[in-house]
């Protein structure tokens, strides 16, 4: 290992409002490898990364690039000095053409005022050619699927000449094929000396490309191992940082008679096809497969979010439509959005809106008002019951933290006294103490003979909760486990089946 | 720290805004010192007019000697209004002008507020900007910020709801209010005795137009008629829809037109698109604008030429914007200048810069609305009231409708002889 | 097997017929309006008649131009119009001719016509320097800053007509240079006694060449689509946000004081009606031609062709007889179409 460490960052801390995002964060990269970042959702690897990028200020610590420290005050000053970043989130000018996305803000120019095109095109196919990467330069970003833009967005990480690029899930919407393509991408990067930090959720890519791990967890440096000196039940364990077994509470539910029934569930503009199963009172059914395997979309299809080109649905054996999510609360039917935020809560209005908002409906008063005495004491009711904290009904639900926020979204669904319940990715962004209190309630909901979908990427969290486990692949069902029977290998296996 | 910022931005701004005013005031300090000489032509000017004004007047009081009858009527009206004259207080006068970007209306605010200035009295001007409720609300403001008269330029002419309800404020607060120029019905006037209206007899200027453009093709019928097929094809450009005035201008201007062509024997007039619903184009903003008939008449001129033999031969237009609006749409497809082409243009209001282009013979004719006159007659009006006298005292001489206190200010045809 | 396959390919060409259809309708839509006026009124196709329709554009195109790149940035201008008036007048009393009546400045002699142009685009590039600053500083919405800078601009132009000799009057009398240059006619088509096309409409194309230069050419252009396209992604890479924003917003001014300049010697009589409304129609036309709301997405062509298509209602549809009070419908129909079947593309069906 060279000597000299291409990236050091030291102590780093990051505080936000009632949460401890980092606390004395270490981590050290050294050139000419690939050093993988790790953790479960809301670790604070990304918080980490937008301190190196100056999108963050970090409170404490200090960042050393080659020995020197620097304080990027923002992604394109970090990028001038040579450290890149590949976003999980890709934030493209989706109505321009490559080539104007990947030299956006550094146009080659005539005269410093028109822009060379003819340069920008030549450049563009060059580096295209040396990444092997077959993309029209000239067309429009957003009529290129994800994966595509996904490699222009590489292609520009390296077109930076950085010395450090840094990997934010990158494979999370590529082919195998293309994953591939991207690890070569990745070594020649590797053999020219540059630094790569690597995050990623997938064990099997960790260990076929890092040379060193840094596990986080809950904000904190846990380890940082050498990945010859490791393995996954090792990093597995680190990450949780306890036995699965003690992560959740006593399953106190009992299956009973069967509910729902789905039938050749196909997707009118989604990958769906010909879904079915079944789910029995008192039920927790998982849903689990990969990023894209479309999990959400068995919920959304089932909800009438998105459209349903086929298929019966029957609950208690009554054929159902559920065409428009209307007609799935007047079915009994809820559903806990993925995107807490986007399609959730009503951030700036107060906990009361927020409750009652799925059932305003009862709360008219002669048929004209709204009887705000009622609302409140089903506010309160609910507040007690999920014991959420917050300060008081009327306080706005953007300052409670994640998991109160999702507390709040489930005692809103109760009020609709639904028979199925579809959540979707329940505990995505909230911190453990949190998270387990929401299993406690789900599995309480479950016990009550609700029956339970529930949605999620984290395995041991479906093993842990669930009674059954449907495991989607490519828009079909590829098996049903029984969760106390199964393990993480046989479902990852059946993830794959129809790739 | 932003506090700070927005707060030092905002004094920034607040200085610029002085800044600009004082420098606005310096300019208007070296115009007006620049225009002394010319103000004094000015007078003697004005003098003249005035004198013709009384010819004029001794006219009218030959007509009016037959109306005796009411005059006494009203005599009697008066005194009984006398007891009620309030005393002369420190006058508060709210002028509240239909549209301040209206060029005429324009004119008439200059010489106002030039002659209540010199009255010395206190006065503040308000824009409606062609908005009756914005008008409405700011009268019933000023009402409750201690006005003690009104003159007001109503912007709704169409119905007569909006003039009912200035004065029944007025009514209620006990103050004057005096009408000008758009014209309220007889009962608004006659439903509150301290109410008057100054403007003109609305439908005179299209008769005086239409009689002008009469006995104008009378005399030049040969030259004006381009194809020679004995008619003359004319196009209206109205200033807006539902406006009173406009519609009596529209209406009269050709129908006296006719009325001549007839007595002389020569055909009725004919307009240029035969097909057309309306005889007359108007211009959508309601704006009366001199662009909207620009856009109007270069589009005519894209299909209607000599060659073809169906060129417009008359252009008649509401105001003088919209004529030299035309007139400019014209000279761009080369008539009206010195090369003899020629298409008669006849609007209303001589303004200036309409007495001009007569003078120059690039138009024909206008039909003066005399904003100085209007101006003195409301000012006549303001200084009773201030006097503590009655609000229609001494109007004896002026031009008085019969039974209601509307005093026509007259319209004067504007030719090139005119002066 | 091979039938369904057969079927499925047929559908899809359908398909894509009427796509095209719906993706040109516009232009399929002026066609049939050409066709149909041209039959019904044989005066329609007159050169006469088309160099006026073109004229028409050249004189409403160059503001449209100006709002298209704030469209562009996903927001809009409602001063333009009264940038317009306020430039005009102030064009037209420096270039009132010596023996005019009424002479706003009695005795200031007409200044050099490139003189008062420039220090139009001049007034107006400040005025949308005032906007920009507004909307880059402190985030409003170019709605809201420029619903103020209109009436602010208002105000401004309704104390310049009363400054001086003109007391509020029209200001006209314009210098005959000027009219020449703006209004008169180098090239005249050599049609009966010559048609002549009014030098604005030469001046027009240029700028419309010089706007798709700096659209598609320059560094400034790419940007400027770039943040309409996704602000935080410009952000990111480096792009100068605020300062794109109000040269944006300066450009747009510019083109409203050059259009100014022309309008008062267009006009040629000038009063603070002057301009009203005509940011409305070049909203209208920007969105007609495919400039969307949406940002980031415009072409030159389009917003000349959106331009073109409400002239052309303009003087079209009084040719066939159309009741005037109908256009305004005509004209509400086809903003809407146009914005829905733009707006069509960027719906996701799920």
């Amino acid at each position: 290992m060279p000597s000299t460490p291409l990236l050091e960052m030291r102590g780093i801390s990051k505080a936000f409002p009632g949460v401890k995002a980092l606390d004395k964060v270490d981590l050290t990269v050294y050139p000419g490898t690939v050093h993988a970042l790790m953790g479960e959702n809301g670790a604070g690897k990304s918080t980490l990364m937008k301190c190196l990028f100056g999108i963050y200020h970090a409170d404490e610590g200090a960042i050393l690039l080659e020995g020197e420290e620097v304080n990027f005050q923002n992604p394109k000053e970090a990028m001038e000095h040579g450290v890149a970043m590949v976003h999980q989130e890709l934030n493209q000018a989706l109505t321009r053409s490559v080539q104007d996305n990947l030299w956006l803000g550094r146009y080659p120019t005539r005269g410093g005022l028109m822009v060379n095109e003819r340069k920008m095109s030549q450049d563009t196919k060059a580096l295209f050619k040396d990444l092997g990467v077959h993309i029209n330069p000239k067309q429009i970003m957003s009529s290129l699927p994800v994966s595509q833009r996904q490699m222009a967005e590489i292609a520009k990480a390296v077109s930076y000449n950085a010395k450090l690029i840094v990997f934010d899930e990158p494979t999370s919407s590529l082919t195998e094929h293309e994953v591939d393509h991207l690890f070569r991408i990745i070594n020649d990067l590797k053999a020219q000396g540059c630094g790569i930090i690597y995050i990623s959720h997938k064990m099997d890519e960790i260990f076929r490309i890092a040379d060193e791990i840094t596990v986080m967890r809950d904000g904190q440096w846990v380890d940082t191992k050498s990945v010859g000196q490791t393995n996954v039940g090792e990093i597995i364990k680190l990450m949780v940082g306890r036995e699965l077994t003690h992560r959740f509470p006593d399953k106190t539910n009992t299956p009973g008679e069967v509910a729902l029934e789905v039938q050749g569930m196909s997707g009118a503009y989604n990958l769906l096809e010909d879904v079915s199963f079944e789910l029995r009172q008192g039920e927790i059914l998982g849903v689990a497969g990969l990023d894209g395997s479309g999990r959400t979309e068995v919920l959304e299809t089932l909800f009438g979010v998105m459209t349903r080109s086929g298929g019966t649905i029957r609950l208690h054996g009554k054929e159902i439509y559920n065409h428009t999510p209307q007609e799935s609360v007047k079915n009994g039917f809820a559903l806990l959005t993925e995107e807490r935020r986007a399609t959730g809560i009503f951030a700036i209005r107060d906990i009361t809106d927020n409750t009652i908002i799925a059932h305003t409906s009862s709360y008219l008063k002669r048929g004209f008002y709204l009887d705000s005495k009622a609302m409140e004491r089903d506010t309160d009711k609910s507040i007690e019951a999920l014991r959420i904290k917050t300060p008081s009904r009327a306080t706005a639900i953007r300052s409670l933290s994640g998991g109160n926020q999702q507390k709040v979204l489930l005692g809103r669904w109760l009020l609709t006294e639904p028979e199925v319940l579809l959540l979707d990715e329940p505990t995505r962004g909230i911190d453990v103490g949190a998270k387990y209190e929401i299993y406690q309630l789900i599995i309480n909901l479950a016990s009550e003979g609700k029956a339970v979908m529930v949605v999620s990427s984290e395995m041991p969290e479906l093993l842990g909760i669930c009674d059954r486990i449907l495991v989607m692949s490519n828009g079909h069902v590829a098996g049903e486990v029984d969760a106390s029977q199964t393990s993480q290998e046989e479902i990852l296996t059946l993830a794959e089946k129809y790739i | 720290m932003k506090k700070l910022l927005a707060f030092m931005l905002v004094l920034v701004m607040s200085f610029g805004l002085v800044a600009c005013g004082t420098g606005e005031e310096k300019k208007k300090e070296e115009a007006t010192k620049a225009a002394t000489e010319a103000a004094k032509e000015e007078k003697t000017e004005a003098a003249k007019e005035e004198k013709e004004e009384k010819t004029e007047a001794a006219k009218e009081e030959d007509k009016k000697e037959e109306d005796k009858k009411a005059d006494d009527k009203e005599a009697k009206k008066e005194e009984d209004k006398k007891e009620e004259a309030a005393p002369a207080g420190e006058l508060n006068i709210g002028v509240f002008y239909y549209d301040f970007a209206d060029a005429y209306i324009a004119t008439v605010r200059s010489e106002m507020d030039k002659m209540l200035d010199k009255m010395g009295v206190e006065y503040k001007n308000y824009d409606a900007a062609g908005s009756q409720p914005t008008q409405t609300d700011s009268i019933k403001s000023a009402i409750v910020a201690g006005a003690n008269l009104l003159i007001v330029n109503v912007v709704e002419t169409s119905s007569e709801d909006a003039a009912k309800e200035i004065a029944a404020a007025a009514k209620d607060a006990e103050i004057p209010v005096i009408f000008f120029n758009r014209e309220v019905t007889n009962d608004v006037v006659n439903g509150y005795e301290k109410a008057a209206f100054v403007g003109t007899d609305a439908p005179e200027a299209g008769h005086l137009q239409g009689e002008m453009i009469g006995d104008y093709l009378v005399a030049n019928f040969k030259d004006i008629d381009l194809n020679g097929d004995g008619k003359i094809s004319y196009v209206m450009f109205k200033g807006q829809e539902g406006n009173a005035e406009a519609e009596a201008r529209t209406q009269f201007a050709v129908e006296d037109a006719d009325k001549i062509l007839k007595e002389n024997k020569l055909e009725a007039l004919a307009y240029y698109d035969e097909n057309a619903d309306s005889k007359f184009l108007v211009d959508k903003d309601g704006k009366w604008s001199a662009a909207a008939a620009n856009d109007y008449m270069s589009t005519i001129l894209g299909s209607y030429s000599e060659e073809q033999n169906n060129m417009v031969e008359l252009v008649i237009a509401n105001n003088d914007e919209m004529a030299l609006g035309a007139l400019s749409a014209l000279q761009n497809a080369g008539y009206n200048k010195e090369d003899g082409k020629y298409i008669p243009i006849f609007g209303v209001d001589a303004t200036e810069t309409a007495q001009g282009k007569i003078k120059a013979g690039e138009m024909v004719g206008s039909v003066k609305q005399d904003n100085v006159g209007m101006a003195a007659t409301i000012t006549q009006l303001v200084q009773n009231i201030k006097d503590g006298k009655e609000l229609m005292a001494g109007t004896e001489e002026l031009n008085v409708d019969k039974d209601v206190d509307k005093i026509r200010v007259p319209y004067q045809k504007w030719t090139a002889e005119s002066k | 097997m091979n039938s369904s396959t057969d079927l499925k390919k047929q559908s899809f060409d359908s398909k894509r017929i009427i796509n095209l259809l719906i993706n040109n309708a516009l232009i399929i839509i002026m066609l049939i309006l050409v066709v149909y006026v041209a039959v019904t009124n044989r005066n329609f196709l007159q050169p006469a008649s088309l160099v006026n329709l073109l004229s028409l554009t050249a004189a409403y195109l160059p503001v449209a131009l100006g709002i298209a790149g704030c469209i562009v940035l996903t927001g809009t201008d409602l001063s333009a119009g009264r940038a317009v008036g306020l430039t005009a007048c102030v064009a037209a009393s420096l270039l009132q001719a010596v023996d005019a009546p009424g002479k706003m400045w009695p005795n200031l002699k007409p200044l050099p016509i490139w003189l008062v142009l420039i220090i139009s685009v001049l007034i107006g590039a400040a005025i949308g320097v005032f906007n920009g600053f507004w909307v880059a500083k402190f985030k409003l919405h170019p709605f809201i800053v420029t619903l103020a800078t209109q009436l602010i601009l208002y105000t401004v132009l309704l104390r310049y007509v009363q400054l001086g000799e003109s007391r509020g009057q029209s200001i006209s009398g314009l210098d005959n240079g000027y009219r020449e240059f703006v209004a008169g006619s180098l090239v005249k088509l050599p049609i009966g006694k010559g048609i002549g096309i009014p030098n604005y409409v030469w001046y027009s194309i240029l700028l419309a060449i010089l706007m798709w230069f700096i659209w598609n050419k320059t560094v400034f252009g790419k940007n400027m689509f770039a943040l309409g396209s996704n602000e935080e992604a410009a952000r990111v890479s480096g792009i100068n946000v605020g300062l794109t924003t109000v040269a944006v917003f300066a450009l747009a001014g510019a083109m409203y004081g050059y259009t100014g300049f022309i309008e008062a010697a267009r006009i040629a009589s000038n009063t603070p009606n002057t301009g009203f409304n005509y940011e409305l129609d070049a909203i209208a036309a920007c969105v007609i031609g495919g400039v969307s709301f949406v940002g980031g997405i415009g072409k030159i062509s389009g917003v000349i062709i959106g331009v073109l298509l409400l002239r052309l209602i303009f003087v079209a549809l009084p040719m066939v007889g159309m009741d005037q009070q109908l256009q305004y419908a005509i004209k509400g129909g086809i903003i809407l179409v146009a914005c829905a079947l733009d707006m069509r593309k960027y719906l996701v069906k799920r």
